[in-house]
């Protein structure tokens, strides 16, 4: 044990010592953190938008065209689910922060305006998040002001929406007589409209708490129920990244962790070509000291690396985990993963610019294909299934699901359970493989 | 003290050690003489279990093989190829490899001055090793495979690259190591430093081993006789003879002589004899 850590310190004091290395090592992954971090939080779609999960019961062409107007909705963030049951459990479990539901008789409310039951919605959001909520009722309605506007644009559709109006006026018998000739009256100047329509979309849109007012005193073209999706305690926080630093930071962290494993696989090539190796063979201990050194070298630097650049992102770019515990969960198995992708690397050539090489390649492709590039979330979905092969997605998901995706420690098994197993495969290969002395 | 069987070591296709025994007496300063490609490198790392060998038994007297790490613990070793690490300073590889063989606290400390002192880098101790000349990193090397006080040291060609001073030192090493009982191998291709230094050698080429036998005796395997060289104006001529005295006296007594030296056979014309080639071409 004294040999593995006495093997572990002279690499950590190697490491200290190349100062270019050291740079990289720390530097390179923070500044692809912070660089990525401020490219992303510049633009409103992405990240920042609020995830609503909305659910189309009505399912007509007009229930139809206003989900797609939500989805156009840059700051909303739409999935659209089948139920109303899993819309209100994606709320509870905190994947989303509202549901909205186009209750039935949405389509057939939007064809007659003006009298009649007024189109309906309903939003559920988490009460922890009232901001959002009402954010969320202030985009919908003004969506639906906006469906009422185009709807009065077009002439056709403006003449038989007053028409089917006057009918159900007429064959109403809960009018006076000075009701009726009133309602008759306002659906037969029905030009003037669109104008108001506007200019009621407008004031929607401009509420600085982003609730609506009623429109006309009272007489609302849309009414929304609202009601509250209590989340179990358990469930933690919400999920989805507080800003583009919480994806920013475990991608840098993965790219910086890689680097890791490059380079103590390389120094393994540089013991073997610069002597040192054989040397170390001969002290007296079994072999596998000597790797389990390396490993131990490279365990360090990796959870350091992880830690420093978490506790940057905490401190300086407000990235709170959800689970601290589940973090650290988090941290020792992306780190078991990095040494047995290191202990690969090193059989991977013969040479120190080879094993060098050949790592950038692989790390290269493996983030290509893991989300450490791109995020998964922004990839084609067979791209999404092909990144499973990349522990990179794992390592990922892994952080994420501790930081920002609120997983529990049953959604953690399988990020973790993966990356453990590269790590001891990893390691049992590489070490198998590996060879001792320089075959010329 | 370490015995060798039968040893074999194949890389490849090339045959590096075939069939070598040996036996290593106890106290003694061993050479292994060979060309370059001879075999002794992989001898050595036979030896110290550092390589396996396809066939033969290597032993350490009472202790065991050294492929047993414990076994390993009285073997150091002063490889060839430098085996250091260039950004540690010459004292931090010291402890280090101390360290690796469980060493700590005042006695590592204390050792680590004393054998400094004794390869004459305590001024350079804190620069890095990166910075030394390639006569001081082959004394650091060389205060490595002592760290640990091993009984056997095998040095492998402990002299490759190093100027006069530093080989006159390394010669003064190996003769303290010697005076205080320890065994070593000795390894090289300068016959000369064999001479001067090695109790026994063994002359291998091929990964065979030729002769073994103490220096006197090997010498007397020559089939060259001693050559008087007398020096003229005109030029040198060469008289072989079992007498060399006698012949000195007769070219001192004519005038024309501008010098005269002996040319006894030696290590090198053993091998010649031996193999009908020149130890270096
Ligand atoms: N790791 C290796 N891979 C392939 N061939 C090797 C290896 N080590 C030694 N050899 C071959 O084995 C033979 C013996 O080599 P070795 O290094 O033992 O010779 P040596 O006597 O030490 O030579 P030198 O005086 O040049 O150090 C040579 O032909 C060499 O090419
Ligand atoms: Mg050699």
């Amino acid at each position: 044990m004294s040999a593995i850590l006495t093997l572990a310190v002279k690499d950590l004091r190697l490491l200290l010592r190349d100062r270019v290395g050291f740079f990289f090592t720390f530097f390179f992954p923070l500044l692809y953190s912070v660089f990525f971090g401020i490219l992303f939080s510049g633009t409103s779609k992405g990240p920042s938008a609020i995830p609503v999960a909305i659910v189309n019961e009505d399912r007509t062409p007009a229930s139809d065209e206003f989900v797609s107007s939500l989805r156009k909705t840059s700051s909303l963030a739409l999935d659209l689910v089948d139920s109303r049951d899993a819309a209100v459990d994606l709320v509870r479990r905190g994947v989303r922060s509202a549901y909205v539901v186009i209750p039935p008789g949405f389509g057939d409310a939007s064809q007659r305006l003006f009298w009649g039951a007024p189109m309906r919605l309903e939003i559920g959001t988490d009460p922890g998040q009232a901001m959002t909520a009402g954010m969320i009722e202030g985009l919908v309605t003004a969506r639906a002001f906006e469906r009422m506007q185009r709807l009065f644009t077009d002439a056709q559709a403006m003449r038989d929406n007053a028409r089917r109006s006057l009918e159900a006026v007429r064959s109403s018998t809960g009018l006076s007589g000075l009701q009726r000739t009133l309602l008759e009256t306002l659906l037969t100047s029905v030009e003037a409209l669109p104008d108001m329509f506007a200019a009621q979309k407008s004031a929607a849109d401009t509420q600085p708490d982003g609730t609506t007012q009623p429109a006309f005193g009272g007489w609302r073209p849309v009414e929304i129920t609202t009601s509250q999706v209590t989340r179990p305690a358990a469930a933690g926080r919400p999920r989805y990244p507080s800003s583009s630093f919480a994806i920013c930071f475990p991608q840098g962290i993965i790219w910086g962790v890689m680097a890791c494993a490059a380079t103590f696989a390389a120094s393994l090539l540089v013991e073997r070509t610069r002597g040192t190796l054989p040397r170390l063979t001969v002290a007296p201990f079994a072999r596998w000291h000597i790797l389990a050194g390396k490993a131990a070298a490279c365990f360090f630097t990796t959870a350091g690396l992880i830690v420093a650049l978490l506790f940057v992102a905490r401190l300086g770019f407000g990235v709170r985990p959800a689970s601290l515990p589940l973090l650290l969960v988090a941290i020792l198995c992306v780190t078991v993963a990095i040494v047995g992708l290191m202990m690969v690397l090193s059989v991977l050539g013969k040479t120190e610019q080879a094993v060098s090489g050949i790592s950038w390649a692989l790390i290269v492709v493996l983030a290509m294909l893991g989300g450490g590039m791109l995020p998964l979330a922004f990839m084609p979905p067979w791209m999404q299934t092909l990144s499973d092969v990349s522990l990179v997605k794992w390592a990922i998901l892994a952080l994420e699901g501790a930081i920002w995706r609120g997983f529990s420690p049953a959604e953690m098994t399988l990020p973790c359970g993966v990356l453990l197993s590269v790590g001891v495969v990893g390691f049992a290969v590489g070490a198998g493989v590996f060879r001792w002395s320089e075959q010329r | 003290m370490l015995r060798l069987v039968g040893l074999r070591k194949t890389f490849g296709t090339v045959v590096a050690v075939d069939g070598l025994s040996l036996e290593i007496r106890r106290g003694e300063v061993f050479g292994l003489l060979g060309p370059n490609g001879a075999g002794k490198t992989t001898t050595i790392s036979l030896a110290i279990g550092q390589l396996r060998p396809d066939a033969g038994t290597v032993t350490l007297d009472g202790a065991g093989s050294p492929a047993d790490p414990h076994v390993r613990r009285c073997i150091g070793v002063a490889p060839q190829a430098l085996a250091l690490y260039d950004e540690l300073s010459g004292e931090e590889n010291l402890r280090f490899f101390g360290r690796l063989y469980g060493l700590g606290g005042s006695t590592l400390r204390q050792r680590v001055a004393r054998l400094l002192d004794f390869v004459g880098l305590t001024e350079r101790r804190r620069d890095r090793v990166a910075t030394y000349s390639g006569g001081m990193k082959r004394r650091l090397n060389f205060a490595v495979a002592l760290v640990h006080e091993p009984v056997l040291i095998l040095l492998d060609e402990p002299t490759a690259g190093v100027d006069p001073q530093s080989r006159n030192a390394i010669f003064e090493f190996v003769q303290t190591l010697k005076s205080e009982g320890r065994t070593v191998v000795y390894t090289t291709h300068y016959m000369e430093e064999a001479q001067r230094l090695c109790d026994r050698v063994a002359i291998m080429d091929h990964g065979r081993l030729l002769a073994l036998d103490a220096v006197t005796g090997l010498l007397g395997r020559a089939d060259r006789p001693t050559v008087v060289v007398v020096e003229r104006a005109a030029g040198e001529e060469r008289i072989e003879t079992a007498d060399p005295k006698a012949e000195l006296v007769r070219a001192l007594d004519q005038p024309d002589v501008l010098g005269v030296r002996v040319e006894r056979p030696d290590l090198e014309s053993v091998f010649l004899t031996l193999t009908g080639r020149r130890l270096r071409d």
